[in-house]
């Protein structure tokens, strides 16, 4: 691999997106790829990150200098630990505006460490303008806009133009409204379905919501191509000096 | 040969931040690879020396062996770049001393350049003082550096007035510096470095430092566009035209 870990930034100025469930799914695929994983959590409140999977997150602040300071110097430690960063929407403009301020992505790629955003897409100006102020600011990152199908139909093509060569849409699959309240109550790992609520489950919900998580975890695969794909085409320009 | 240059940074009262400046400036000299030689007149103790050890020598300006000192060495130093730090209170006497000298003659004569930074402070008294340096100066290149870095609600004068003190200079200028986060400015304060060095995560003698990143971007990101506005007022092409035009014909 041309980069030696990633971060992965699940983002979206809106509340009530999927934002939380996204990063979880995130962090238990990477766990499931047998990576080491730490998350990072800015949410405050109910059903967090930080609530659902314990043991791998962090709880970040970076409303002060040394919040910023103990969050951002972690990232870009030397570590070949993969990353992943659930940014809640009070915290999207100030995050993205410091990581703007102290060239957060070009110091990531200095040191050999991808940066996507997973960006959940809604038809509102806000999150518009806001994907499209990613996109002008942070060009060395990988930019995957997520459609989350529990929201609606996706029709939002010409709001959001992909990038050349970058990744497609990343579908989040809706689950079935019956299988919900099994993973709605933390802690819960979908990494492994025989601890915790999962596990009293009986075999056919239980086959339908591993099914689900397959899906998902399909695009997030292709999602780990693409990250891939980006870094050695970027290594690439670099190394003939254009 | 290069005109000699004489960078007067000062301030008729302290705590206006006049040896960040110096260290702004120094550092962007620094980077445009233009010898530069520093004088701090807070002597016995010298800021300014604490950050640049090897530029700077710490000196009485109001003491004539110490004026021989500066001056007389204009011509002769290797330094193409002369930046003194005149304590708070000695800016007024100090131009009056350059009169006396006939310094400001030989400026006029375009023997050497002078140019001087005037930080600014957030009282009324400063206005009266722009008037009264003002009349002794006459064609120096006036800077009027309005300096945010450790405070945010800073100048509320009544732009009028401000604006009529400003109008007496010919010629003068206006640079502002902005804020620098505070944890930032107070590290790079304790590792007592230059600024470009806590970017570059370099301790005193140039040993790698533990500096944090955010940190160091923050210093970056700040140094970055205080050199923006030394860059607008071309101060390159002022004190060294000739360094200049050889860039941008190797550039071109």
């Amino acid at each position: 691999m041309a980069f030696r870990s990633s971060i992965t930034i699940v983002a979206s100025p809106r509340p009530r997106v999927g934002k939380t469930l996204l990063a979880r799914l995130l962090t238990d695929f990477h766990l499931h790829q047998g990576r080491q994983v730490a998350a990072f959590d800015l949410n405050v409140g109910e059903r967090t990150l930080a609530q659902f999977l314990p043991e791998k997150t962090t709880t970040a602040s970076i409303r002060d200098t040394s919040g910023q300071m103990a969050l951002f110097d972690h990232l870009i430690a030397y570590e070949d630990i993969t990353k992943v960063i659930d940014l809640g929407h009070e915290s999207f403009e100030s995050f993205f505006s410091v990581a703007h301020q102290i060239d957060f992505i070009e110091e990531a790629c200095r040191r050999s460490i991808a940066v996507a955003i997973l960006f959940t897409i809604t038809p509102d100006h806000t999150s518009v303008d806001a994907y499209r102020g990613l996109r002008d600011r942070f060009g060395r990152a990988t930019l995957a806009p997520v459609h989350n199908e529990l929201l609606g139909p996706g029709q939002l093509r010409d709001k959001y133009p992909l990038a050349t060569g970058g990744p497609g849409v990343v579908r989040m699959p809706a689950l079935a409204p019956g299988l919900r309240r099994y993973i709605e109550r933390p802690p819960f790992s979908f990494a492994d379905l025989r601890a915790g609520e999962a596990a009293t489950m009986s075999p056919d919900p239980q086959s339908e919501l591993q099914r689900w998580i397959r899906r998902i975890f399909l695009e997030f695969r292709e999602l780990d191509l693409q990250i891939l794909l980006a870094d050695l085409r970027s290594s690439i320009q670099f190394r003939s000096g254009t | 040969m290069a005109r000699p240059a004489v960078i007067l940074v000062g301030a008729d009262k302290g705590g206006v931040g006049k040896t960040t400046v110096a260290r702004t400036l120094i550092d962007y000299f620094g980077a445009h690879q233009t010898p530069t030689r520093a004088f701090d007149t807070e002597s016995p103790r010298g800021t300014l020396k604490r950050f640049h050890p090897d530029l700077t020598e710490v000196v009485d300006v109001t003491s004539v062996s110490d004026q021989m000192k500066i001056f007389d060495t204009l011509g002769s130093a290797d330094a193409k770049v002369t930046v003194i730090d005149v304590r708070a209170g000695l800016l007024s006497s100090t131009l009056q001393a350059l009169t006396d000298i006939g310094f400001l003659e030989s400026a006029k004569k375009g023997q050497i350049t002078f140019a001087v930074f005037h930080i600014l402070g957030s009282s009324i008294a400063s206005l009266q003082e722009i008037a009264e340096t003002a009349r002794v100066v006459g064609d120096a290149n006036y800077f009027l550096v309005k300096n945010f870095i450790n405070n945010t609600t800073f100048f509320e004068w009544d732009p009028a007035t401000y604006n009529s003190y400003f109008r007496k200079i010919k010629g003068a200028e206006e640079i502002t510096i902005p804020k620098l986060n505070e944890m930032a400015y107070e590290q790079v304060e304790v590792a007592s470095v230059p600024f470009v060095s806590f970017i570059g995560n370099k301790a005193a003698k140039g040993e790698p430092a533990n500096n944090s990143f955010v940190l160091r971007g923050y210093v970056r990101h700040w140094l970055g566009n205080v050199w923006g506005e030394f860059d607008r007022v071309k101060l390159v092409d002022l004190v060294s035209p000739k360094i200049e035009s050889n860039v941008r014909q190797v550039a071109g």
